[in-house]
């Protein structure tokens, strides 16, 4: 398993369309992706999970990902996160 | 009998005629048992609904893809087709129908009111309001489940229909698209919800968060919408129906006056040519900015290209984009913004990114970020000066803040022409190199950079943030961030002035070059070029072709010599305001008021 810290930096946090792209992202792999938020955890593949994790701006979500291709898995996660989802800021 | 509703107008414009309600699914779900024996079918009657959203959502999607829709509706689509096929979503209800044969509607309502539930936990608001999207997609759900299905009927063509609701999804609003609504209103929604977006794209004025608006206008009512007011007037009088009819006659032919200036060359009335350009972040921008006559675009935000796609783009594909801006924009100049990305954001920077950077915008970002990964920046210096030779093409470079960073940009941009030389690949030997001037440092010594390069472009943004230390995407100091601070427009004044006498050409590129109530405070301290989003183009255009230059200049030279904000309007003595009580947007009206003011009385007003 691999975990990871990372920082939301986008403006309005992990809205419905940052979390959208954290979903199609998690379904491209064949490994299980979570978000733990402030003692809650989320499927990245549950769209209404992750955005009810409510993880507004400057907060620290720690990624886990566990299972074959785990860590390309997190590779690409934390580089979606860690531009803060593409959008302009 | 006549009443006026308020809410908040998200798109200017008067729009008059005949109101047609949308019904809300969820108010009328009822509550039954299924006998035993249909069970399996209801949970089945539950999965075909479900399916058959999700046909009508992604065919929506295809519809759009072709269409003229914003960009970001696919996103909204997107957004409402994941929350419906969300496990979370109906597994739940599925096992209320298996366990308490109770009907499907009933269930997923339910299920509906739990998640809710949840949303409504949420602290950060705009987070919190995410709910409605949840509940958009259970009420297309229980449109299928209740037989009714979610259209409306599309408006008249010879009467003007204006459209009401309680809430938009952005799917009701792209199947609304084609129906010409002269107007939208909606009981919820705020500035950025998706009524909001479409009726802008469209060009159709829309109050929402009207609260009542539903339940008490009906069917048919004749209703006006002035979205510029925030006001909907429900069965007007006569008198004001005849007021509003010439009122809409003047909006539509300011509009018109507004579009016959697309080709008129920018000059005050004391004959000064102005450069008007645009601001674009894709190559499909370049559409809107010649459509409201821009003769060059100013910044092009490159790093858009880094956005939203896995690895880095190479440089035979960002060669093709700059060529294809270049060459759309038929000639006119056309600056490269290099990639101004935050901190640490590539792929094999995994270690760098877990870090987390303390003060991303003090962190190595933009310039810095591209001289520490010197592959990387190289590339895409490369790709733009092989587009050069398609068209005039500018290097701007962000975030300078020193002679020496200066030097060593400027090293690699030899360094890439003399393996593009060696190659034999043809570009402009002359391209123009330019610098950002968005750190107070780089104002302040701003000889290195008049002395070093062809010229400057002011970014306000960031020279705002940094000079009053106010991040703006932070609201809770966003109160803090004033375009009209005087340390900000010493400093802009400031490099204005220098670069002139300098004779090396400078432009703002930052929000404030498309704002209406700076124009003639700009112009006034010796600006020249300005380059803005498209959309501010001609009404900035309007207001170049209005003012006069002479006129405006004591006036800056005044208020530059303000020291702290709330002394800063007494350089007017003619002021009959009281500036006492300045706070919010007020001030900076009547400060636009005053400068009008000055020109059209003929009165220079000096300190």
């Amino acid at each position: 398993m691999q975990t990871c810290n990372v920082a939301i930096i986008n403006r309005f946090g992990l809205h419905a369309r940052a979390a959208a792209k954290v979903v199609r992202l998690a379904s491209q792999f064949r490994c299980s992706v979570s978000l733990v938020f402030n003692g809650r955890r989320a499927s990245a593949r549950s769209m209404l999970a992750v955005m009810m994790l409510a993880a507004s701006m400057g907060s620290v979500v720690r990624l886990e990902t566990s299972g074959p291709d785990e860590a390309a898995a997190m590779t690409a996660m934390v580089n979606l996160i860690g531009k803060g989802f593409g959008e302009q800021r | 009998m006549s009443f006026i509703l308020h809410g908040i107008g998200v798109s200017e414009g008067i729009a008059i005629g005949r109101a047609q309600l949308v019904s809300h699914a969820t108010l009328e779900v009822a509550h039954y048992t299924v006998p035993a024996d249909d069970v399996v079918s209801e949970v089945e009657r539950l999965t075909q609904a479900i399916r058959a959203v999700q046909k009508e959502l992604e065919s929506l999607h295809g519809a759009m893809t072709s269409g003229d829709a914003p960009a970001e509706f696919g996103a909204f689509l997107d957004v409402h087709w994941m929350i419906l096929t969300d496990p979370t979503l109906s597994e739940i209800p599925k096992r209320m129908i298996a366990e308490q044969h109770c009907n499907a509607e009933w269930a997923l309502t339910q299920q509906m009111g739990v998640l809710v539930e949840q949303f409504d936990a949420i602290e950060d608001p705009y987070l919190r309001e995410r709910r409605a999207d949840v509940v958009q997609v259970v009420e297309r759900v229980l449109k299928v489940l209740l037989g009714k299905p979610s259209g409306v009927r599309p408006a008249h063509a010879e009467e003007q229909t204006i459209l009401v609701a309680h809430d938009l999804s952005p799917a009701d609003v792209i199947q609304f698209k084609s129906h010409h609504f002269a107007a939208f209103l909606t009981d919820l929604g705020g500035v950025t919800s998706h009524t909001a977006i479409v009726a802008r794209s469209l060009n159709v004025p829309a109050v929402v968060a009207t609260h009542n608006a539903r339940t008490l206008i009906r069917d048919n009512e004749l209703l006006i919408v002035d979205g510029a007011k925030n006001v909907v007037i429900v069965s007007p009088d006569r008198s004001v129906l005849a007021e509003y009819r010439l009122k809409q006659g003047e909006f539509e032919l300011e509009r018109k006056k507004l579009k016959r200036l697309r080709t008129t060359r920018p000059t005050t009335l004391d004959g000064l040519e102005i450069e008007l350009f645009a601001n674009i972040e894709l190559p499909e921008d370049i559409e809107q900015a010649l459509e409201n006559g821009a003769t060059g675009v100013g910044l092009f935000r490159s790093e858009f290209l880094f956005l939203n796609r896995q690895g880095l783009p190479s440089e035979d594909e960002q060669f093709e984009v700059y060529r294809r801006v270049a060459t759309g924009m038929e000639g006119h100049p056309v600056t490269i913004r290099t990639f101004d990305l935050g901190a640490d954001k590539h792929k094999e920077g995994l270690d760098g990114l877990s870090r987390v950077a303390p003060n991303p915008a003090l962190g190595l970002r933009a310039v810095r970020f591209c001289l520490a990964e010197p592959r990387l920046f190289l590339t895409q210096l490369r790709a733009i000066l092989r587009a050069s030779h398609y068209g005039d093409i500018n290097i701007l470079v962000p975030m300078l803040v020193s002679a020496a960073e200066i030097d060593q940009t400027l090293a690699m941009i030899t360094r890439a022409k003399n393996t593009l030389h060696e190659q034999g690949v043809p570009f402009d030997a002359g391209i123009k190199v330019g610098g950002m001037i968005e750190i107070p440092a780089a104002v302040l010594a701003i000889g290195a950079f008049t002395r070093r390069l062809d010229f400057l472009s002011i970014g306000t943004n960031d020279l705002i943030q940094y000079t009053l230390a106010v991040d703006r995407a932070d609201d809770a100091v966003s109160h803090l961030y004033d375009p009209l601070h005087p340390a900000v427009l010493r400093l802009i004044s400031m490099a204005i002035t220098t670069a002139n006498k300098a004779n090396v050409p400078i432009a703002v590129c930052g929000e404030m070059a498309g704002e209406l109530r700076l124009t003639r405070l700009l112009l006034g301290m010796g600006l020249r070029h300005f380059s803005m989003h498209p959309a501010h183009l001609l009404t900035i255009k309007q207001r170049v072709l209005t003012s006069e230059v002479a006129m405006t200049r004591p006036l800056v030279a005044g208020c530059s010599r303000a020291t702290i904000p709330t002394n800063f309007p007494r350089c007017w003595k003619s002021s009959t305001v009281d500036f006492a009580g300045r706070g919010g947007k007020l001030p900076l009206r009547r400060f636009d008021d005053q400068l009008a003011g000055a020109r059209d009385s003929g009165i220079g007003v000096t300190e």
